[in-house]
């Protein structure tokens, strides 16, 4: 029994520690506390019922941290959204199959229009004629919302909804994996630099300077031009795109990394890793990386969002695929036709909302999890 | 701080030094043809560049030869001439680069002080309200109003404002800045301006209330929880003292520094935004010339641009220091 409650003891104050200090727990100590945890547990089932004990429960820190995540409802609306539109996307396309994304509707139909044409013979008698004008349309373009179009269709005869699902899908793919690379650049730089320090160090940071200084925007519009110089098959203009935005924009996170490490690096267990004779990429990615985990997660949830909006603000411009293929910047730019803007906005209305309902989502959930994951805050 | 301050211009030099070699080189990646190619739809378009502007212009990028030391060699020469102030001449406007920037940065700088300023006048309120009443309803409706506002591309958000406001309800013009039909001069001309630039202002403002509201409540909530407030409390103080004499003086430190690096977002146009209300601003050009390989005017315009924002970081450090006495510069 004593030494049940020098284990809770002990737990409880590891958990505190993880929960108060900034950061002081290594991974070991996390590894400990779930330990201990188990330990506890175990000893538990064997006690009778009634102890008091029972009434205590024992989580780890990531326990903790999903508990005071799932607390806020901002989170969880936050989650639905994206996970809603994750289903949405690929799920949606297996019972949509009525019409895929770059299939046009060809079921034209014939349309009458009618002008009055007045004429005065010479007994000064009027007659008003009708001109019918029959015009046949080969495409069924800006067709309304019915069953076969839930939607409706765009100008160039396209389904709105498969449309929407197939762009998202790209959205979605393209801000996961930048923001995936992003996080590894800037984890190795930051990484090296503020570990190694020095000369390595200056080096690094004084990069980070220039691109912090690059204007990002106009850029992306330079590099869409080369794409498009170099002969590149523009449908996948996008994906190089992103691609090269995420080479520019890994400072931020190097710099968040490199000040993390700078602090860790001086604590008591780095100095026991180093007496244990760890390698330095041992220590760096065992010891120190962990630990930079909780601001990574936040700024990668926060800037998915931010990616999504750059991603549809090229597609917008013209710079993303050709209009054959979908995107959500895309689909909005059709707008720019004053008579679409008035009178269809089943047309650019839905996936603007899809480009809010995503970039929120990311807002709540990175919202979330920094409080979440913030040791201050004791709620 | 005079050891200081030289140091750190000496530094803005090397960056900017930086980023011309990035974007000089990225330039470089275009082929000639497609130059060539660029050049003569422009002069289909009605544009009229003497074959000398385009024969000296490449020369002076050395656009000839594309081996490294060429390249090399063609950059000095930019360097150079760069030192002199001498953009060169805009391939797509044929009138100086310097001359376009000039003539279509007023259109912008208005847009965006206008804009700066109300973003200041409603995020602060806002912020300080939400951080006083933490958790509380007030504090959910505020910080869920202003995400959704972060969140809004301002493509579709410029686009549904215009669609009610100007085209529904026909309160304001939907785009351009001057009305063609009709001929104005005096105030007059001044209020069609700024009715042109009333739904153009209002979605850059709604866009970034957000970043601004947050960022203040975050402060405030750091500076109230500190010892000092603590004890304003403890003495007695009202509760108004507390929050506007004593915490929001701290809260400020940060939000006057920002606007230091407001800087270059003040003189860089908003490209997505006038693209959307066809505003003669400088993004509108900007964009235009990009995707037309217009090259002394990118390379011109992002210089600029980056002069801007290595001078705004210098100064947000400055201001930093100045107005907050704790910080010292070293």
């Amino acid at each position: 029994m004593e030494n049940e409650n020098m284990n809770l003891q002990e737990a409880e104050e590891l958990e505190g520690g993880v929960a108060t200090a900034e950061q002081e727990y290594a991974d070991e100590a996390t590894a400990e506390v779930e330990e201990a945890v188990d330990e506890v547990e175990d000893d538990e089932d064997n006690e009778e019922e009634g102890s008091h004990e029972k009434n205590l429960r024992l989580m780890s820190p990531t326990q903790m941290v999903l508990r005071r995540f799932f607390r806020s409802k901002l989170s969880i609306i936050g989650l639905v959204m994206i996970i809603s539109l994750f289903a949405f996307c690929w799920l949606g396309p297996v019972f949509y199959t009525q019409w895929g994304p770059t299939e046009q509707d060809m079921t034209g139909k014939v349309e009458y229009s009618r002008t009055p044409i007045t004429y005065t013979d010479e007994n000064g008698v009027e007659h008003t004629f009708y001109q019918i004008v029959e015009t046949e349309k080969t495409i069924n373009a800006l067709a309304p919302m019915d069953l076969s179009h839930p939607l409706g269709t765009d100008k160039n005869g396209y389904d709105v909804l498969a449309r929407i699902m197939d762009g998202g899908k790209v959205s979605l793919t393209i801000s996961f994996l930048s923001v995936f690379i992003i996080t590894i650049l800037g984890v190795i730089f930051g990484g090296i630099s503020g570990y190694f320090g020095g000369i390595v160090d200056t080096i690094i940071m004084r990069i980070c300077d220039i691109l912090m200084c690059l204007p990002g925007f106009p850029i992306l519009l330079i590099v869409g031009t080369i794409i498009e110089a170099i002969g590149i098959d523009l449908q996948y203009r996008i994906y190089y795109l992103m691609g090269f935005l995420t080479i520019i924009s890994w400072s931020g996170t190097a710099r968040l990394v490199r000040g993390q490490i700078l602090s860790l690096r001086e604590q008591e267990y780095m100095v026991a890793a180093e007496a244990m004779g760890y390698s330095t990429g041992r220590k760096i990615f065992k010891h120190l990386i962990p630990n930079v985990m909780p601001q990574l997660i936040v700024s990668m949830t926060l800037s998915l969002g931010s990616m999504i909006l750059y991603e549809a603000s090229l597609s917008y411009l013209g710079l993303g695929a050709p209009e054959k293929y979908a995107a959500w910047g895309t689909m909005i730019n059709s707008a720019n036709d004053l008579n679409i803007l008035q009178n269809f906005f089943n047309v650019w209305g839905p996936p603007g909302i899809c480009i809010i309902l995503a970039v929120l989502g990311f807002n709540f959930v990175g919202d979330g999890l920094r409080d979440a994951l913030d040791p201050k805050s004791r709620r | 701080m005079l050891k200081y301050i030289l140091k750190r211009l000496a530094l803005c030099i090397l960056i900017l030094l930086g980023v011309s070699v990035m974007i000089y080189f990225l330039i470089r990646c275009m082929p000639v043809s497609f130059i060539d190619d660029k050049i003569a739809q422009m002069n289909q378009g009605g544009a009229t560049i003497p074959q000398e502007t385009i024969d000296s212009m490449k020369a002076l990028y050395g656009l000839e030869d594309n081996s490294f030391w060429g390249i090399l060699s063609g950059y000095g020469k930019w360097l150079l001439s760069m030192l002199r102030f001498d953009f060169g001449t805009s391939f797509k406007y044929a009138t100086p680069v310097v001359d376009v920037i000039k003539d279509h940065m007023g259109v912008s700088f208005a847009v965006a002080l206008i804009a700066t300023f109300f973003e200041f006048m409603i995020a602060i309120p806002l912020g300080i309200t939400a951080a006083t009443h933490q958790y509380s309803v007030r504090d959910y409706v505020v910080t869920v109003l202003v995400m959704i506002g972060i969140s809004l591309p301002s493509f579709f958000f410029g686009q549904m404002l215009k669609d009610l406001l100007a085209m529904k309800l026909g309160w304001f013009p939907p785009s351009g800045l001057v009305d063609a039909t009709t001929d104005l001069s005096g105030v007059a001309l001044i209020f069609d301006y700024f009715r042109h630039m009333f739904i153009p202002i209002l979605t850059v403002v709604i866009l970034s209330i957000g970043g601004r509201m947050r960022m203040t409540r975050t402060n405030m909530l750091e500076v109230l929880n500190s010892d000092y407030i603590r004890t304003a409390r403890a003495k007695g103080l009202s509760e108004n003292t507390v929050i506007y004499k004593h915490a929001f003086r701290n809260t400020l430190i940060p939000l006057v520094t920002s606007l230091a690096g407001l800087l270059p977002s003040l003189f860089s146009g908003a490209i997505i935004t006038e693209q959307v209300f066809d505003l003669p601003g400088i993004g509108n050009k900007a964009f235009a010339a990009m995707i037309s390989a217009d090259i002394p005017f990118i390379m011109g315009y992002n210089m600029f641009l980056a002069l801007l924002s290595v001078l705004g970081v210098l100064l947000a450090d400055l201001m930093y220091a100045w107005v907050d006495p704790r910080v010292k510069l070293q």
